[in-house]
């Protein structure tokens, strides 16, 4: 599991570097960007997941949501992964790009020619973690995880999926109920199959049903003028009807005017990381 | 003593009076008594030479005690002289008297000057002969086997064979029998060392004494001189009147008595006169002289029928004169007495030296003076308005100070004080305004407000009168080591204040008032926690749909079938939303508090500004910022209202506490469901004034406040 050093640059007083790695669960290189912050010179710090959307590599957060500074101050290891393998020469995974390459939707795919290499869930929450454990020097105790649109997907499913494994978790604009919209039903349909019962295990919205306790604070932001939210690709609702009802704690904020782009990311950047470093800090 | 029988004399001559005058003159040119002092001096001068020549001679120390007596003895002699001398003054004139005492002083002064000196140089000269004493030795100590003869004691030298005739003696070796003499030497040295000392100190204690004493018979002096003037003065007086008054008499007498030989001597002339008609008319003719005489006898008729005077209108010897000399004998009989005391002077009042009942008044007499006893007077400094003039009380006391006590606090008095002997009383002094101190203020404790770093004390000034300021006294009560550590604050000049504190301590806090008096006593103490932020509901603002509990924590809005009408529009009282706020500290920090909530109730909670629109709904306008919960048809609402504007949120958990953090430093408002640590929203709000924390119950139900309680930890990350 060599690491090989991409690019490294000071930002707010830590550095933002990007390595490349041999990974074993997608059988392909794989590129993640890590943030160091002035912290983690002196001693361990904990560890924040970004998952980003559809078509992303690790460059689109690090480059455009401008969290670097809130990461630093509050001393937190920010990972960002790609968010599909690349290069796997699988029919069709260039084909379009809500599915296949940039689109891997953070689930172990079940389906053929995908099943090999598709296993982003696997990847992001063992494989990368304890690459990251094993590398720099973070508190393998302390992690949380959030992200975007798909990666708010992931995001939500990694925590709700695993009690206890991540202390937060936050989301922009996520995929809540991926079952009921069209993003969802083709990626699912292709890397999971036809039985939709086994999408269930990767949709936030039943999954919370399933969730064995309220300890996870949850935080969603989502844009009001998102043309995903208006095309139904999206779902909240969804999502907080289920919480309301599960009385797992969610904080849902509308907020007016933003769609689903990186700005609206970058102005609420700092109010997830602050919302992580709160548990991740307690 | 030689030195008194040579002032015989002079003393003979001043006491056979010369003739009695009012002014006797012959005093000042009486050179004979001039001269008795500056003899006496040269006298004194001469006697110490003498001894300071025996020092010289004598080469034993006991000289140098027997020098100290005799050393001091023109001390006694002198000291007498002054009261042989008043004989003399009681007669004499007072510029004599001044003349002589002066001098006499300074004879005095410069004599004991002379004999300090004396001893002094004596008891130097004496220390080194201890030395030369204790020094000799025999030269030839060693060659010769001298002895000493104990029997005889004499020292045998071994050349003189004259030793057969100690044969018989007890002989010690000489070298030992001058051990043991220098030992007794030693020790006589020691006493006498010792027995100095003692009588160094005993001369300087009679010196002290003949200090005392030429003062207070000084003062005796000037006292006979200021009563006998008086006397002659008033006895001379009275020499003028009486002269003037028989002067005045025997004038009138000789001008009444002229008046009468005058008026005596007309009535001669026009008798002559009549008589020498009459006998002209007796050689006239007989028909003439009956005309004549018909008319003379009417003329000497009318004459006769006046009358003539002959009583003497003044008698020659003149009225019994009383002499009235009652005055002069109350003079003379107070002559043995001092005179009345001069009218003291009364002090104004020290800083911090009364209380509130009491006053310490401090005056001070002319050092002549001698008082008995003072008479202080005192009563309250009135209002003029009040026309009525207060009671005077007044004290005897021996002191030049009197604690006056059971007095009203803060209030001004007038002193005055008066001095006074056998003799009889001073005038009265000049008056002086005393302050008793404040009475201690009473902390109003139920409008304590503190957060961690401050606490905002108010109080009642406990005096009807303005005070000068007030202090405000606290200790840390909790921390072992500062205990007993008192803090001040000073010069308040309003009944409150806000005091900056260390954060999480608990502090006992009291208040003083100040004015010219002093500090008034430790009002009643109030405490304080510097635990988070601690505010009461401020009543004045509370819609009367409202009920504040005794806690003064839970606010009720209770069910009412018949509501009473919406009160008027107020400025300070809500009288749209059922609304009640808060009173926090204005500090601009950290404040949080807790709001317990029933999940079904309608509610607002937030913060506004004192001056918020009363009859608007809280977060309806740019003065307040609040969070709103509606329950309709099972489904909870949530809003962050400011300027009726509201974000978007959802939250899926419905909070039973909330937490609301109010964070003047970077502008922000917080809330916050406690019970899972769950951030719900921030506001960014301009915070130009202080705000106040505001509970609104839309619904009857209740709310229950929680307030001085510690920050939960992750809301330090809002």
């Amino acid at each position: 599991m060599a690491l090989k050093q991409i690019s490294s640059n000071k930002c707010f007083g830590g550095l933002q570097k990007v390595f490349e790695h041999d990974s074993v669960e997608l059988k392909c290189k794989m590129k993640f960007a890590i943030y160091l912050p002035p912290k983690a010179e002196s001693g361990k710090c904990p560890a924040l997941y970004w998952l980003s959307g559809l078509t992303c590599t690790e460059q689109n957060f690090i480059s455009k949501s401008g969290y670097h500074q809130a990461a630093s101050e509050h001393g937190l290891v920010v990972i960002a992964p790609d968010t599909s393998p690349r290069g796997c020469n699988i029919k069709g995974e260039d084909e379009s790009w809500d599915f296949g390459t940039g689109a891997g939707f953070y689930v172990n795919a079940t389906e053929d020619p995908w099943k090999t290499n598709y296993r982003m869930y696997s990847y992001v929450t063992e494989e990368l973690p304890q690459l990251i454990n094993a590398n720099f020097p973070v508190d393998p105790q302390r992690m949380s995880i959030f992200g975007h649109s798909m990666g708010g997907h992931g995001a939500l499913i990694c925590a709700l999926k695993n009690p206890g494994k991540y202390k937060s978790v936050s989301a922009f604009a996520p995929i809540c109920n991926p079952v009921h919209c069209p993003w969802g039903k083709k990626a699912f349909s292709g890397y999971l199959g036809t039985d939709e019962n086994k999408w269930k295990a990767y949709d936030a919205t039943y999954l919370v049903k399933s969730y064995p306790d309220s300890q996870l604070d949850i935080l969603i932001d989502q844009g009001k003028d998102d043309q995903f939210l208006l095309d139904g690709q999206l779902l909240p609702e969804h999502f907080i009807s289920a919480s309301s009802e599960k009385k797992l704690p969610v904080v849902f904020r509308l907020q007016e005017g933003y769609d689903h782009s990186y700005y609206f990311i970058a102005t609420f950047i700092a109010d997830h990381i602050r919302h992580h470093a709160k548990y991740l800090n307690a | 003593m030689e030195e008194e029988a040579g002032e015989e004399p002079g003393l003979d001559r001043s006491t056979a009076p010369k003739d009695f005058h009012f002014y006797n003159m012959d005093l000042y040119d009486s050179e004979d008594r001039m001269q008795i002092i500056p003899q006496e001096n040269t006298r004194m001068r001469r006697e110490v030479v003498q001894a300071e020549d025996e020092q010289e001679l004598g080469d034993e120390f006991v000289e140098e005690s027997r020098m100290g007596v005799s050393g001091y003895l023109p001390y006694g002699m002198k000291r007498r002289d002054p009261t042989r001398e008043q004989r003399d003054w009681r007669l004499g004139g007072e510029a004599a008297e001044a003349e002589d005492l002066g001098y006499g002083r300074w004879g005095l002064a410069g004599q004991c000057q002379d004999l300090r000196e004396a001893y002094r140089y004596a008891h130097g000269r004496s220390s080194e002969e201890y030395e030369c004493y204790v020094i000799p030795e025999e030269e030839d100590e060693e060659e010769a086997e001298d002895v000493f003869c104990v029997t005889c004691k004499t020292p045998i030298r071994a050349l003189e064979k004259a030793f057969d005739e100690h044969k018989e003696h007890e002989v010690t070796p000489l070298n030992k029998a001058l051990e043991s003499a220098k030992d007794e030497i030693h020790k006589n040295m020691y006493k006498l060392e010792k027995q100095i000392i003692e009588m160094e100190n005993f001369a300087s204690h009679l010196e002290e004494v003949f200090i005392t004493v030429e003062e207070n018979f000084g003062r005796q002096e000037q006292n006979f001189e200021l009563h006998y003037n008086e006397i002659l003065e008033t006895l001379a007086q009275k020499y003028e009147e009486k002269i003037q008054t028989l002067g005045q008499k025997k004038k009138e007498k000789l001008e009444a008595l002229y008046g009468q030989l005058v008026s005596c001597g007309e009535n001669l002339d026009t008798c002559k006169e009549l008589m020498e008609t009459i006998e002209e008319m007796c050689h006239e003719e007989k028909v003439d002289f009956l005309k004549d005489a018909v008319a003379m006898a009417d003329r000497l008729g009318k004459f006769l029928k006046t009358k003539t005077d002959v009583e003497i209108s003044a008698q020659p010897d003149f009225e019994d004169q009383t002499l009235d000399f009652s005055d002069v004998e109350q003079l003379m009989g107070s002559i043995n007495t001092i005179p009345a005391p001069s009218a003291p002077v009364i002090n104004p009042q020290a800083p911090n030296s009364a209380t509130g009942s009491s006053v310490r008044v401090c005056w001070s007499l002319y050092s002549d003076d001698t008082v008995e006893s003072y008479q202080l007077s005192y009563r309250p400094v009135q209002d003029s308005s009040l026309g009525k003039d207060q009671a005077e009380f007044t004290v005897t006391v021996k002191e030049t100070y009197c604690s006056v006590a059971n007095l009203e606090p803060n209030t001004q008095y007038e002193f005055w004080v008066i001095a006074q002997n056998r003799a009889g009383p001073s005038p009265s002094s000049e008056r002086a305004v005393y302050m008793t101190a404040p009475s201690p203020p009473i902390i109003k404790s139920k409008e304590i407000r503190s957060c961690e770093e401050a606490a905002f004390i108010c109080w009642e000034s406990g005096n009807l009168n303005p005070v000068d300021s007030y202090t405000v006294e606290l200790t840390q009560a909790e921390t072992p080591e500062a205990l007993g550590v008192t803090e001040s604050v000073v010069g308040i000049p309003t009944c409150e204040t806000l005091i900056q504190l260390q954060p999480r301590q608990c502090y006992t806090i009291y208040v003083r008032a100040l004015n010219v008096g002093g500090p008034s006593a430790r009002s009643d103490p109030a405490t304080v926690h510097t635990t988070g932020s601690y505010f009461h509901l401020n009543k004045n603002t509370c819609h009367p749909w409202l009920t504040i509990s005794k806690d003064g924590f839970t606010v009720v809005r209770s069910e009412r079938k018949i509501l009473t009408r919406e009160p008027l529009p107020s400025k300070t009282q809500f009288t749209r939303c059922v609304a009640v706020m808060g009173n926090l500290i204005p500090v601009r920090g950290h404040h949080y508090w807790e709001v317990e909530v029933d999940e079904c109730l309608d509610y607002t909670v937030g913060v506004a500004f004192e001056d918020v629109p009363k009859q608007e709904d809280l977060g309806a306008n740019c003065y307040s910022w609040c969070m709103r919960h509606t329950f309709a048809s099972s489904r909870h609402k949530y809003e962050f209202l400011h300027n009726r504007t509201t974000p978007d949120i959802r939250i899926t958990v419905s909070p039973k506490k909330i937490g609301i953090l109010l964070d003047y430093e970077n502008s922000k408002l917080s809330f916050f469901n406690v019970d899972i640590s769950q951030h719900l929203y921030t506001f960014n709000c301009q915070l130009h004034q202080f705000v106040h924390p505001c509970f609104s119950l839309e619904k009857p139900g209740c709310l229950k406040i929680h307030n001085g309680i510690l920050m939960p930890m992750h809301i330090t990350f809002y």
